[in-house]
């Protein structure tokens, strides 16, 4: 019985892993830990399968790979005060070797990735929704759980950060470039 | 418009969630107001350094393993005696039975949604200032105009000569999906036609409030054709547009 109640949901969650994945990635910053979230996301659905009550199937299997996403970000907390992923590893600013070394284009990259890392998780979350996984408001107030106007002023102030830290990192360059450094 | 409002819209705009007669006042705006129009194409920018495909992490295919792997397992039967055969096959039956009905009730689920979605675009285009977005008889305007917005254009025709005029066009979202609407006046009947696509299967026919929907193609691809036709009309309507080339 249970597999076939649980066909379903295996097409499901296939068909949004990489969706899933992403979105473990960026809220818990390494491989094996957004791999491992999403693998008891998958658990946690197939034993509440019989509970998904219609509606837009992409966002209840996203908010359940939040969920666990969260569940272990406190559990790391409670841990390791302060402890990084590895991701966060990656260097946020770049020395001015690799600038050479590197396309501007992929220095830029990696800017933006460091400046997503640092923004706090309710604004990262609701970017890497909208902007990767194209969600729309809706299926974001779904995943997150929050009405669609919290949604809305999130995004705001999270681009509205992501543009100030842009441009903040830019003119730095610019000042140590400038001073030879 | 004033700037502290259009700049309140700017962002609701950009991801496709202003509403259609906001948007117009908004590019109305737009097309007098430098500081305006930069904000937006800041925030362009933003947006598509973010979906940089680089910056999206793939599933590695260790996990894709491990989620196939961990789908319930098939029980093994091989040894078990004939009576417990025979009571699992029952049961396989059973639930294999079980699972059709569950099947068919999503997908019933899905095509309930997917007409209700119509009818809402149908309903709120007509409270709108003007159903299309590009005004437009000519085919030859109407097309480009999708082509420009849309990865594939739909084939666009007039039918005037035969009593259905062609208005003009508009894009809706669907399913998540943008879809191409073609909208053509019949009498005083305003008649939507929606190009689906990839867009799972609609009802053959569906009605509510007095208005009907029912299934057809335009070329190659299928169609779900909105108005307040009576039926008979409705059918036609749907016979010329299957035979458009």
């Amino acid at each position: 019985m249970i597999g076939a109640m649980t066909a379903w949901l295996d097409t499901l969650a296939q068909q949004h892993l990489d969706a899933a994945y992403n979105l473990g990635r960026w809220l818990l910053g390494n491989e094996q830990d957004a791999a491992d979230a999403v693998h008891d996301a998958y658990l946690r659905a197939a034993r509440s399968a019989h509970t998904y009550a219609g509606g837009n199937a992409r966002a209840w299997w996203l908010a359940i790979v939040r969920n666990c996403c969260l569940a272990r970000l406190s559990a790391r907390k409670r841990e390791v005060p302060l402890r990084h992923g590895d991701d966060a590893l990656a260097p946020a600013c770049v020395t001015a070797d690799t600038v050479e070394e590197q396309a501007h284009a992929a220095q830029c990259r990696m800017l933006l990735a460091a400046q997503l890392r640092a923004l706090p998780e309710e604004f990262r979350e609701a970017l890497v929704l909208r902007e990767m996984e194209d969600l729309s408001y809706r299926e974001i107030a779904d995943v997150l759980g929050v009405p669609i106007g919290t949604v809305m002023s999130r995004l705001a102030r999270g681009r509205a950060l992501l543009q100030r830290a842009l441009a903040t990192a830019a003119a730095g360059a610019a000042q140590e470039e400038k001073h030879g450094m | 418009m004033e700037c502290r409002h259009a700049q309140a819209s700017l962002e609701a705009y950009l991801d496709g969630e202003l509403g259609r007669a906001e948007s117009r006042e908004l590019e109305a705006h737009l097309d007098t107001c430098e500081a305006c129009g930069a904000a937006l194409a800041a925030l362009d920018d933003l947006r598509r350094a973010l979906r940089e495909p680089a910056l999206r992490h793939a599933a590695p295919a260790a996990l894709r393993a491990r989620i196939a792997a961990a789908a319930p397992p098939r029980p093994a039967a091989a040894r078990a005696p004939a009576w417990l055969r025979h009571a699992a096959a029952w049961l396989l039956a059973f639930a294999a039975g079980g699972a059709c009905v569950y099947a068919w009730t999503l997908r019933h689920d899905a095509q309930a949604q997917l007409a209700h979605d119509l009818f809402a675009s149908h309903w709120r285009a007509l409270a709108a200032a003007s159903p299309v977005d590009v005004v437009s008889a000519d085919r030859h305007t109407v097309k480009p105009w999708f082509a420009g917005k849309l990865a594939q254009s739909p084939p666009v025709q007039d039918f005037a000569d035969q009593g259905f005029a062609l208005l003009g066009g508009r894009i809706d979202y669907l399913d998540g999906e943008r879809v191409p609407v073609l909208v053509y006046r019949h009498g005083q009947h305003v008649i939507d036609v929606f190009v689906l696509g990839q867009i799972a299967a609609v009802p053959e026919r569906s009605e509510q409030r007095g208005y009907s929907l029912v299934a057809g193609t335009l070329g190659q691809q299928r169609a779900a054709v909105v108005s307040d036709m009576d039926g008979e009309e409705l059918r036609h309507f749907r016979d010329v547009l299957s035979g458009a080339k």
